[in-house]
């Protein structure tokens, strides 16, 4: 007996060291994994800022309103907010004196300087594939291009356990891919894409599905659901990879378009997305679009006909609800006053810009058939989209910040449940229908700019 | 052809047709979609004007527009609401009007509005004057006088041409001669046109109550998508307004 119970206090006792160990003991940084720099190296002189826009690191670290990259802005998770750290090179609350191997640490291993573990918020996961030629420009940048701000931002305290950053370590051994970046496609230009995508880009981090442990299901096009969509705060982060994905039949100009203007003749950038445009793919280079471009088109499906670009609305509108249309189209273009309320409040609501045949206008009104924030399983987008309007970001190829309206000032919370029922089910498209209660659950959130009832 | 498992049978054609039924009763358009019925226009409390000015304003605005004709008038559409809440907001006191000097109200018409006094107070000081003129010259103020003696009363007020006294049968608006001082002269103007907006402006500011007006006109108010409808010639189109609330009617 006395054995026994000398044998279980030796094994809690182990138990015990082990966590302790777990805990204590500092994990070992990624050292540099790709093109070993010859002493001296210095990034080109434009190459620090390019880098920190290729990362996006100002849609998180820049909160809004606030100072270039100063943090702050609270990062919504399932867990609670996370809140954006300063990362100018202030001495006390930002990144300033951070030596290179404490910066490479923070980007491959997610470990701050302290030691302490960072939530996965921060896509070290994705960063792990950066060049260190890329970690060089990005601490360049850091340390001698962003202002130093004083600002100290909000303490991140989630709900036990997930304060207990010690789990993290746990979750990188079972979350974290191999680090570094393995060329795989024997071309240039799809190599150049698969690391902007896979890597600085962090495409995936919204993109790509969550597994059972909140990691990001696959990292490179290698895992099939690389891509293939994932659900961001209620809101879809399309598929881009899968079958009829939300890209499908976009020409190769049509996507790279949208990429740096957040417009094109088939979809508007909503949501998240708008950032990453408005800060982070605008600026890249021609050609490292159409890297990503020729990545995005050669890792989904074979390309299929592509439908054919819509005629501008003079041409159109001569035809619509013809012979040939939809019957969504020939409903809406009868004005039958027997319609239902959703098609009725598309005509009184919506038509004047998406037009009957849900086609838009090129580059202004994004069409409304087949589009993915439409049709998104996640709800959110959509019904955010109504009730408190939405614009394009300002490119500089694109300046114009095309706006629409929100309608919560117009519509009831049935009456927008009905017409995101009638639009997710109307020509082409066919997803389900929206309840009043998902609508009132969003109603109330913040955000929102220019209200339809307000505009005269 | 075969029959596929999910081919029709009593079974399905039931359920589809009871769930068809449920649908079409839970989902025909409310043809009327309506904010909440505002008082009635006898129990309005006017924000700018005076008892006797709302009187005034009741009584001639359902002579420029009456409702004994093929539409409804001025009081079921509730101008006068309309015209009470513009003067007691930024049209009555000229907000984005120059109202600066120098003035010069006896200046050509053609020159436009001169006078130095703002829409409230030219309503203020003109229906008082006009009132005023009815007393005397027609033996009561003008909401208490018949239809046609106010209609009378208007139309020498429309010419600028109060004359002291009663107005002999007759009598040319040169005979009545002047009484309405230059600075006044457009009263009548800002009142009709007033009245107009009223009845055909949308009816989130007071007037056009459920958009009568636009209905009896075939207006479809603020849908601003016609389109499909450009290239059809003598069809009637046969959706309501819609107002920019959202109102449907």
């Amino acid at each position: 007996m006395r054995g026994l119970l000398r044998a279980v206090a030796w094994i809690v006792l182990l138990g015990l060291v082990a966590l302790a160990a777990f805990i204590l003991v500092p994990e070992q940084r990624t050292p540099p994994q790709t093109n070993p720099l010859a002493a001296g190296w210095q990034p080109a002189a434009d190459a620090p800022l390019y880098a920190a826009r290729l990362a996006d690191c100002a849609a998180c670290h820049t909160a809004e309103g606030g100072k270039p990259f100063a943090g702050g802005r609270p990062i919504q998770s399932p867990f609670g907010p996370i809140y954006a750290t300063n990362i100018t090179p202030d001495p006390e609350t930002g990144i300033g004196g951070m030596t290179l191997d404490e910066f490479r640490a923070v980007l491959y291993d997610g470990i701050g300087r302290k030691g302490e573990n960072l939530y996965p918020a921060m896509p070290y996961a994705n960063y792990r594939t950066l060049t260190e030629a890329d970690v060089q420009s990005l601490y360049a940048y850091f340390m001698h291009q962003v202002l130093p701000v004083r600002n100290e931002v909000p303490r991140t305290a989630l709900a036990f356990p997930f304060n207990q950053r010690w789990g993290i370590r746990a979750w990188k051994w079972v979350g974290l891919p191999a680090a570094g970046f393995t060329p795989r496609f024997n071309d240039p230009k799809l190599d150049r894409g698969a690391y902007l995508v896979e890597g600085p880009g962090h495409c995936g981090a919204c993109h790509s599905p969550r597994n059972a442990f909140f990691a990001q299901d696959g990292y490179t096009s290698k895992d099939p659901s690389f891509l293939s969509g994932g659900l961001v705060g209620g809101w879809t982060a399309p598929d881009l990879r899968t079958v009829g994905n939300a890209i499908a039949g976009w020409s190769a100009q049509d996507l790279d378009l949208f990429l740096a203007t957040g417009r094109n003749a088939h979809a508007g950038v909503t949501g998240e997305m708008e950032l990453a445009i408005a800060h982070s793919l605008q600026y890249m280079s021609a050609e490292d679009r159409a890297a990503m471009v020729a990545y995005l088109r050669a890792i989904g499906p074979a390309p299929g006909t592509p439908p054919s670009a819509p005629k501008r609305v003079v041409a159109r509108a001569a035809t619509f609800g013809g012979p040939d249309a939809t019957a969504t189209e020939k409903l809406l273009a009868s004005a039958d006053p027997a319609m239902p309320l959703g098609a009725r409040l598309y005509l009184d609501n919506c038509g004047a810009c998406h037009f009957v045949d849900g086609k838009g206008a090129d580059g202004i009104f994004p069409a409304l058939d087949g589009n993915a924030l439409v049709t998104a399983p996640g709800t959110a987008g959509l019904i955010t989209t109504i009730l408190k309007g939405a614009a394009l970001p300002s490119t500089a190829l694109r300046p114009y910040a095309v706006a629409m309206p929100g309608f919560a000032g117009r519509l009831s919370d049935e009456e927008v449940a009905a017409l995101a029922t009638f639009v997710r089910g109307a020509w082409h498209n066919r997803a389900g229908a929206i309840s009043p209660a998902d609508v009132r659950a969003i109603r109330g959130a913040a955000g929102g700019g220019l209200d339809a009832s307000s505009l005269y | 052809m075969s029959l596929s498992p999910s081919a029709l049978t009593r079974r399905s054609l039931l359920k589809t047709t009871a769930i068809g039924l449920v649908m079409g009763v839970s989902l025909p358009v409310p043809l009327f979609a309506r904010s909440a019925e505002p008082p009635p226009l006898a129990d309005y409390k006017p924000e700018y004007f005076t008892a006797q000015e709302w009187a005034f304003v009741m009584a001639a605005t359902a002579r420029l527009i009456p409702s004994d004709g093929t539409g409804p008038g001025a009081l079921e559409t509730r101008v006068p609401v309309f015209i009470d809440r513009q003067l007691a907001g930024a049209y009555g006191i000229a907000a984005d009007w120059y109202m600066e000097g120098p003035f010069d109200p006896a200046a050509n018409p053609q020159l436009g509005f001169q006078s130095p006094l703002t829409p409230a107070e030219i309503y203020r000081q003109g229906i008082a004057l006009f009132d005023g003129w009815c007393r005397q010259a027609l033996g009561s103020p003008f909401a208490a006088l018949a239809p046609v003696r106010q209609d009378q009363a208007l139309k020498l007020l429309e010419k600028n041409a109060l004359a002291a006294g009663k107005p002999p049968a007759g009598a040319t608006p040169a005979e009545a001669g002047p009484l309405v001082p230059p600075e006044l002269r457009d009263f009548f103007t800002l009142l009709l046109a007033n009245t107009k907006e009223g009845y055909f402006a949308d009816p989130k500011y007071g007037g056009n109550h459920a958009m009568q007006a636009w209905v009896y006109i075939g207006f479809p108010g603020a849908r601003a998508s016609y389109a499909e409808w450009a290239t059809r010639q003598n069809v009637r189109y046969p959706l309501g307004p819609v107002s920019i609330s959202g109102e449907r009617a």
